[in-house]
């Protein structure tokens, strides 16, 4: 037998630095914002993290009576539903490192992201779903000031969707009145699954002090509500069913606002569903747009086709991305959707589906890469020139 | 293909594997024991290009009917025989290299050569060295 090489011999180049991931994205080119990723979820080691950013009434609460979140108990992925590649080794097994630091290595300059739009914790967003609008407002107040100081101070490639819990209109208005100041504040992120859907007037008020703000709105999967089952027809069984409620979710969302009116009342608002899949969107607008035709005396107010509206102020998350059969489908898919307005790219970390902006989708025409990958997402958040030269200089 | 010492027999117990990833940007391969033999992977998932040797090591739950009152108990066999990406969770059977959720897809593997207390794998080179 041929004498075999040691390790030590085929090593090229520096070594000790072996990734935890797989290759990375190397293609940046010369200038200017290249990648935003709309779904990047910040999240606390433990509930306690959020005591000091609470008034004593609730931090007994929380000592007293945990988060409280409603929860309807799917399973969820092993690892506590993060990438078990990102397993921290110093840590306990199945735990992680929750750190700004972490996200930096093993995803902004890992990826080479411009941008990264916070989405908090997918539990918290059951603030949605507390009886106590208080207890839900002062929740998400704590977790909005324990991430300016933990995450938004520290790194101008991260920003912010500040977290405001719908069901008491009144209070979410305060929040972003209180929050909207600041730059690092550049969309505001409520949960898909309410009581009631984002057309109603109750929620109005809301829509007016974002559209004040220049600040669009990010709706991210899913908000668990005693309250609110996730189909008309109850709770799904499994995991893998309730995921599929997604779509239906954000199509009735986007069918409420567009029809009653919403964007006639705030023509500057802007809405993005997060997490929900993408092909809902064109049948909603071919299925909108053909009742419209028929049906249009009911909704006088609609001065343009439903279509019009969806693609000049809503916006759909790219992650998960369908993974058709064959990859012409992608494109006919993309073309539907009419990607280069409509779609903003999503990695969805830390968590195990997660997309990476290499794989995600074929190769693209250099327009609508830019559009999915860049410059949609920096049309949609409120992302000011300054922000821009100081992350791209 | 180049004929290399990847690491020593007692380094990998049962259950145990071995990453090796020379530098950044290289898929590099991971070496399992499974139940007393080695196997090699490449570390790269032939679905999105996760670093699947990273990935749980587990068995999977088998069933022969939905769950009722009679029927379909739910069972967990061939543990530690697979792994799962830590992306998007695809399965794989370790020594063979089968993705079990897509029958068309495999990923690429290596035989070991256990030659007294080292462990020595024919590699392909572009696996570790840039070009």
């Amino acid at each position: 037998m041929q004498a075999p090489d040691k390790l030590d011999q085929i090593y090229i180049g520096k070594k000790g630095s072996a990734p935890i991931s797989a290759p990375g994205w190397t293609a940046k080119p010369a200038d200017g914002v290249k990648l935003v990723d709309c779904d990047v979820h910040q999240i606390f080691r433990e509930p306690e993290d959020l005591l000091p950013y609470l008034p004593k009434f609730y931090q007994e609460h929380l000592l007293d009576q945990g988060l409280h979140l409603p929860d309807p108990g799917y399973a969820n992925m092993p690892y506590r539903r993060y990438r078990s590649d990102l397993k921290d080794p110093e840590l306990k097994a199945r735990e992680f490192n929750y750190s700004l630091e972490f996200t930096q290595k093993e995803l902004l300059d890992r990826w080479n992201i411009d941008f990264a739009l916070l989405t908090g914790p997918p539990p918290l967003y059951a603030c949605a779903g507390l009886p106590d609008p208080d207890w839900a407002a002062a929740l998400c107040t704590a977790f909005n000031d324990w991430t300016i100081e933990h995450w938004l101070e520290v790194d101008p490639r991260v920003v912010n969707a500040i977290l405001v819990a719908p069901n008491d209109p009144a209070l979410a208005v305060k929040e972003i009145h209180r929050l909207a100041p600041r730059v690092d504040t550049v969309a505001v992120l409520m949960p898909m699954l309410t009581p009631q859907l984002y057309g109603k007037r109750i929620y109005h008020p809301i829509w007016e002090a974002c559209a004040e703000h220049d600040l669009p709105v990010v709706s991210h999967i899913v908000g668990d509500s005693p309250g609110s089952t996730p189909t008309p027809a109850g709770f799904p069984s499994y995991y893998t069913e309730y995921r599929m409620i997604r779509p239906s979710l954000a199509s009735a969302q986007a069918a409420s606002l567009i029809a009653e009116g919403v964007f006639e009342l705030y023509p500057n608002l802007k809405f993005a569903f997060i997490e929900a899949q993408q092909m809902w969107a064109a049948p909603l607008m071919w299925h909108m747009d053909a009742d419209w035709k028929a049906l249009g005396d009911q909704t006088p107010w609609l001065k343009r086709l439903p279509s019009e509206y969806f693609r000049e102020h809503i916006r759909v998350g790219s992650q998960p991305m369908h993974e058709p059969p064959q990859t012409e489908q992608v494109y006919q898919m993309l073309e539907m959707l009419h990607a280069d307005e409509t779609l903003v790219f999503c990695t969805d970390f830390p968590h195990w589906d997660w997309n990476d902006p290499v794989t995600v989708l074929p190769k693209l025409d250099e327009y609508t890469h830019r559009r999915i990958f860049a410059e949609n997402a920096l049309d949609l958040l409120r992302i000011t020139d300054d922000m821009i030269e100081a992350v791209v200089a | 293909m180049r004929r290399i010492v990847v690491g020593k027999v007692a380094e990998i117990p049962v259950g145990g594997r071995k990453i090796i990833v020379p530098f950044r940007g290289r898929a590099g391969i991971g070496i399992f024991n499974v139940n007393g033999s080695f196997y090699a992977l490449r570390n790269i998932c032939p679905h999105k290009r996760g670093p699947l040797c990273t990935g749980e090591v587990a068995g999977r739950s088998t069933t022969s009917a939905p769950p009722s009152l009679t029927d379909g108990f739910v069972d967990y066999e061939r543990e530690g025989e697979i792994i799962r990406c830590p992306w998007h969770a695809w399965q794989f059977d370790i020594a063979t290299g089968q993705c079990l959720v897509d029958p068309d897809v495999r990923v690429k593997t290596y035989p070991i050569i256990v030659d007294g207390d080292d462990l020595i794998v024919d590699v392909d080179v572009s696996d570790f060295i840039a070009e």
